[in-house]
């Protein structure tokens, strides 16, 4: 267990979480909950903002990244905060707050749960030193150097036989032709 | 790329027609239980209190008692591969429909996500209605203890409780199932989704209920019935007779119970009162399975040889007593001195055979677990000694070739370095002799690819010539190759077994679906275990 990369789960479920605040906000509002208007849309944007935030993921330390699609835009957006999205101890601050106001109305209970346990997992991956990177498309690497046959060509031809064996017969069609040991048909 | 209709109902038709049955029950289950509670008379009170809330949170409990009962399933490996290996399962087609059992465990795993969020959707918007619309005829009714009340959460009562453990549950397990969780970072994924069980556990004490009640006495109080010091609203003004009024009128007042789990077989088609009986089934299979997994795997296994390849591949030759295996299946290796919890899949090398007992693995060390098991196993070598070869057991394949209807075989390998075909070097060799002297050249076609241009290092030994010989630079070209396949096997069905990365499988998956004119189908399987 000692090469776990917790942020790649806690981003996984700070998502979820943010979807699932999202769709509490929704449900707040539909069903008239006490309190919703002014907590279902700040919990409606809570959730928005978490999966804004969550949704590019970063490269692994090691081995091949997965993007999720189109995530690109959202990468560069995160990474113009700098140090504030880099480091993993402000993400689990800053969902730890987030969560606080969704305890307050039923429908948003859940939410809050989730992300509270997205926070407790990131709060684990930055004591152990992770650290978002952004996944940018890489340059074109410079493409090997060719193999060595293609940079020495051969120096002699091919061995072929002598002139007069190769010029065609035409004199002796028949004896020019062979016959295929094996029956050849096209079924 | 065109689709031929012939290769895509080979490939997709069993999967869609799957798709579609169970589609069609989950829908034809939402839809029987929505109108039970929409128009059946034990609910009408209960209904008028929490209306759509009320049918569309108990239909997506029933589904989802489906798919909790399903979901488990495909996981019955060895189950699954008893019914696939015997004679009743004789059609290939079904054959193939079983192994894409990881996929049908998905889509319930899905449907159960998505179901959850509508069922306690419904349900919250129910504590509400609870509340706001507290009933004052019929007090039994109701859950809030006052009109109006706030029960911040009806944490108070059993359901409710189990209810959020059951989400939260649900909730680990879902993101940590994610492809890119699952590619990285394993143990994450395995050690989550075993809390499946805690999850039952809470499952069948949720399914207790208790808060929503149904009305026992419908033939002396049909629902609408007129009580005793009420008339009915629409005959004001008119003329009554008095004997229409008297039928009308509630001879008692109405009963209400909760839904218990019946224990006694009794016939009663509403009340659906096995929902205990769905899940408790198949989870009872599951855990017999498991338990035979662990009895078998209690019995020792030997190792007889180990021979490391180049490119960080080691060979490793077991022996186990009553091991049966085919071309094919693979095995799950568990080494308590790397790790007690960790069990990791291996596609079988070698088989067992009547002559020869011992199996086969080849491990290619790439995490920490083969790593520290190929510590285990080979020592590092020391500068002062030399290392001397084990004592490696080759035998050609004398055995096992009759009874197979295989007409022709050609086996395609890209490799990155061309190290590693010494995987196979030997086998492939011998393999091809035999065929030679057999008269038989053209059963196996062989067609090694390496990506890599590094041809200077090539095999320059001579016993490897018929590999050397064979041996392309670059990646095969696919379609090429799928021509030149369909135009030598006209009319006939070729399978394509695909063991690679992602790209090279959907690559092949979509030529195997195209339209070609030899009128070859081509059959796609993949094997894959992340």
């Amino acid at each position: 267990m000692g090469k776990i990369e917790w942020a790649m789960w806690a981003n996984e479920q700070a998502l979820a979480s943010g979807l699932i605040l999202l769709t509490g906000g929704i449900v707040g509002v539909a069903g008239q909950f006490r309190g919703w208007p002014f907590a279902a849309y700040i919990i409606s944007a809570a959730g928005v903002f978490v999966c804004l935030l969550e949704y590019p993921r970063s490269k692994r330390a090691k081995g091949t990244s997965v993007e999720r699609t189109g995530q690109y835009c959202f990468t560069v957006c995160v990474k113009s905060f700098g140090p504030l999205t880099r480091n993993y101890y402000v993400r689990a601050f800053l969902h730890a707050a987030i969560c606080v106001p969704g305890g307050f109305m039923l429908a948003t209970v859940l939410g809050c749960v989730c992300l509270g346990i997205a926070s407790l997992i990131y709060l684990a991956a930055a004591i152990r030193g992770e650290h978002w990177e952004p996944v940018l498309p890489q340059k074109e690497t410079t493409r090997k150097t060719d193999p060595v046959s293609v940079r020495n060509p051969p120096e002699m031809p091919p061995p072929r036989p002598p002139p007069e064996v190769r010029r065609k017969r035409v004199d002796d069609l028949e004896g020019a032709a062979y016959d295929n040991p094996i029956p050849v048909s096209d079924k | 790329m065109v689709v031929s209709v012939r290769s895509w109902v080979a490939n997709e038709g069993g999967k869609h027609l799957v798709l579609m049955l169970w589609l069609g029950v989950n829908t034809w289950l939402f839809l029987k239980t929505f109108l039970l509670y929409y128009t059946g008379q034990q609910y009408h009170y209960l209904y008028k209190m929490l209306g759509l809330g009320l049918c569309i949170s108990r239909a997506s409990a029933s589904v989802l008692n489906l798919n909790c009962s399903l979901v488990l399933l495909p996981m019955c490996r060895s189950l699954l591969t008893f019914v696939r290996g015997t004679h009743t399962v004789s059609s290939r087609e079904t054959r193939r429909l079983l192994d894409k059992s990881k996929t049908f465990h998905v889509a319930c795993g899905v449907a159960i996500c998505i179901f959850s969020v509508v069922h306690v959707s419904a349900h919250l918007v129910n504590v509400v209605n609870f509340s706001v619309s507290y009933s004052d005829d019929f007090p039994a009714l109701n859950l809030a203890r006052f009109r109006g009340e706030v029960r911040h959460k009806c944490l108070h009562i059993l359901p409710g409780v189990t209810g959020v453990l059951l989400v939260l549950i649900l909730f680990l397990m879902f993101t940590s199932s994610s492809y890119c969780v699952r590619l990285s970072n394993y143990e994450i994924f395995w050690y989550t989704h075993n809390l499946f069980i805690v999850f039952y556990i809470i499952l069948m004490v949720h399914m207790v209920g208790g808060a929503l009640k149904y009305q026992t006495n419908l033939e002396v109080h049909p629902p609408g019935c007129l009580r005793a010091n009420q008339s009915s609203t629409e005959q004001q003004g008119k003329e009554l007779e008095q004997g229409e009024d008297e039928e009308r009128r509630c001879r008692e007042e109405a009963h209400f119970q909760p839904h218990y789990p019946q224990v006694c077989l009794c016939v009663d088609s509403q009340h659906f009162p096995y929902t205990w009986l769905w899940v408790s089934g198949p989870l009872c299979l599951y855990c017999a399975e498991r338990f035979y997994r662990y009895i078998r795997s209690c019995d020792p296994v030997t190792i007889v040889t180990v021979i490391r390849h180049p490119c960080d591949v080691i060979e490793l030759r077991m022996l186990k007593k009553n091991f049966k295996a085919r071309p094919g299946q693979y095995i799950v290796l568990n080494c308590p001195g790397v790790s007690s919890f960790e069990n990791h899949p291996f596609t079988l090398t070698t088989c067992p055979t009547e002559n020869k007992k011992t199996f086969g693995i080849h491990l290619r060390v790439v995490g920490d677990w083969t790593e520290r098991f190929t510590q285990l196993l080979v020592p590092e070598p020391r500068i002062d000694l030399e290392i001397l070869p084990m004592v490696q057991q080759r035998r050609y394949p004398n055995d096992g070739w009759t009874g197979f209807r295989l007409q022709r075989l050609y086996f395609v390998w890209v490799c990155r370095e061309i190290q590693s075909f010494y995987w196979f070097a030997e086998l492939l060799c011998a393999v091809h002799h035999k065929l030679w002297q057999e008269n038989r050249p053209d059963y196996f076609n062989l067609k090694l690819y390496v990506s890599q241009a590094d041809i200077l290092q090539g095999m320059s030994e001579d016993k490897y010539r018929p590999l050397t010989s064979r041996l392309l630079v670059g990646r095969p070209k696919w379609k090429l190759l799928f021509d030149e396949i369909g135009k030598t096997n006209k009319h006939k069905r070729v399978g394509v077994f695909c063991c690679g990365p992602k790209g090279i499988s959907r690559t092949l998956h979509r030529l195997c679906n195209s339209a070609r004119s030899s009128g070859t189908t081509f059959e796609f399987n993949k094997e894959s275990f992340s």
